[in-house]
């Protein structure tokens, strides 16, 4: 199922992506050389012929709807240019974004050439006669492929992420790992897996009362539930590896590990910390009142999760995963 | 009563880990464990975990991000949104259900959204924190757990941690629709 879901996340978003850019193309969202007419508050005079001036160019909303058919909150655009004039007599408009430009001039100008920067040429310009203002013609430059190109950073951006993330795990990988050593040498960890027998044996029948790897399994889930993610991560991986000894099948889920997994994945903790601090941060009169509804809703999740994971173990096609591999010449006979 | 029960689990959650290094390690002194030479043989596996972890971490995020930056989220929520409507689940919400269980940073990024744009208190805000808090993000726990022992085949596990995924998300519309109805 992993690997349908997997090409299915890839293709999709490629699929998605290069749609809407088509659909960009067709309906011209751009407006790619169409000229867009605006007027102009001059803040810095042009004083020779190919200076670089400066100033506004103001736009109404109801202008920018009728031109790009984008609904804008604000009631008129103001945005600081500079306009450039090279010796050929052609004008660059070049319009740095801030936290007041429309979102889709952002986005334009993350797609631009220069990055950040949107620039386009003017196609004509009339001044008034104090020089005060004037009227142009702006040609923005060409945007095309906006989401070809965040799918491809995307791709290379969580490539980079993935290996930090890892290589980040290092260190406190290492520290629990130290400790658990100890535990373990200490006789620590048997003691635990005893106490915990009763609960252990219905989750996970497989494991022998004794093994180690209950340990680190009880140390992951008190970890989650108090929500120290830092130290749960290590006590997991480390049940896992223990897990893995007990694997007839190496590169096989076996069903204690799925089981396991489940747990983890349906993440129950008592105190959801993450969302209270957003809830909090956002001006929340009482940041703590979703406690006993994410409690409610992870613990359904836990149960929904045990149950399928148990049921789905006694179906067929999961259990024929976790015999043995025919030998290779009885393969092909099959096949042949 | 909620909020002696979150003090009594801050204080917890604080003292835990000093809690714990103190009683293993003090175990082991009193046991006569080398516990110096015991924690760095232990500690040397930390790396190599890390590493073999990498393969797996770098595919099933490359997907997601993909799958993130396309934009496809929006066309699928657009999609069932009619069939969520039906259960009482606001269109608003349904990009979070369909995120929390890919990325963690995605669905923290929608929760924060969602309660600028309708407030923490209002019942969307309400409900996108607890989607949040009623489930973990499944692709990447599986890809780092797995990958860690080098599981290739994950057999029922996604399937089953989906499952508790949908039954959080509803669960938690459910709660929120009880406790803080429209």
């Amino acid at each position: 199922m992993l690997n349908y879901i997997w090409i299915l996340l890839v293709v999709i978003g490629i699929l998605v992506a290069a749609g809407t850019d088509l659909n960009d193309e067709i309906k011209n969202t751009y407006r790619n050389g169409v000229p867009l007419e605006v007027a102009v508050e001059i803040t810095k005079y042009p004083a020779e012929l190919r200076a670089t001036w400066e100033g506004d160019i103001v736009l109404s909303r109801e202008n920018f709807h009728s031109f790009y058919e984008v609904q804008l909150s604000d009631s008129s655009i103001r945005q600081p240019v500079s306009i450039t004039t090279a010796s050929s007599g052609e004008s660059v408009v070049t319009l740095t974004p801030n936290n007041s430009t429309p979102k889709l001039w952002r986005d334009m100008a993350n797609n631009a050439s220069a990055k950040g920067k949107l620039s386009g040429s003017v196609q004509s310009i009339r001044f008034s006669e104090d020089r005060t203002s004037a009227i142009a013609q702006i040609v923005f430059e060409p945007i095309r492929f906006v989401k070809l190109k965040a799918v491809t950073q995307a791709a290379l951006d969580y490539a980079q992420i993935a290996v930090e993330i890892a290589l980040g795990l290092i260190g406190i990988m290492a520290m629990w790992l130290g400790v658990m050593k100890v535990a373990e040498e200490a006789g620590l960890i048997k003691i635990l897996t005893t106490l915990l027998r009763p609960l252990s044996k219905r989750l996970f029948p497989d494991v022998p009362h004794d093994h180690p790897a209950i340990g680190s399994i009880i140390m992951n889930l008190s970890a989650n539930m108090l929500g120290l993610s830092n130290a749960a991560t290590p006590f997991g991986l480390k049940a896992m590896e223990e897990l893995n000894k007990l694997n007839p099948k190496l590169g096989t889920a076996t069903n204690v590990m799925c089981t396991f997994l489940v747990i983890n994945t349906s993440g129950l903790v008592l105190i959801p910390a993450t969302a209270i601090a957003v809830r909090a941060a956002a001006g929340s009169a009482n940041p703590g009142i979703i406690i006993g509804t994410s409690i409610f809703g992870a613990g359904c999740a836990t149960i929904a999760g045990l149950v399928a994971v148990k049921l789905l173990e006694k179906l067929p096609r999961y259990k024929k995963e976790l015999q043995p591999e025919a030998p290779a010449q009885d393969k092909e006979a099959r096949n042949g | 009563m909620a909020e002696v029960f979150r003090a009594v689990i801050n204080v917890i959650s604080i003292i835990a880990i000093p809690l714990i290094l103190i009683l293993f390690l003090g175990w082991g002194v009193a046991k006569k464990v080398r516990v110096y030479e015991v924690f760095v043989e232990g500690a040397k596996d930390g790396f190599n975990t890390a590493v073999r972890i990498i393969p797996y971490l770098v595919a099933m995020l490359v997907a997601i991000g993909i799958f993130r930056a396309s934009g496809a989220m929006d066309v699928l929520a657009t999609l069932v949104a009619p069939l969520t409507n039906f259960i009482g689940m606001p269109a608003d919400a349904l990009p979070m259900a369909f995120m929390r269980p890919l990325s963690g940073s995605g669905s923290l990024g929608i929760m924060t959204e969602l309660m600028n744009v309708h407030g923490p208190d209002s019942f969307i805000g309400v409900l996108a924190s607890t989607m949040y808090g009623s489930t973990e993000t499944t692709f990447y726990v599986l890809a780092l757990y797995f990958g860690s022992v080098n599981i290739k085949n994950t057999r029922h596990a996604l399937p089953a941690g989906l499952i508790a995924d949908v039954t959080g998300m509803l669960a938690a519309v459910f709660i929120c629709r009880i406790l803080f109805g429209i």
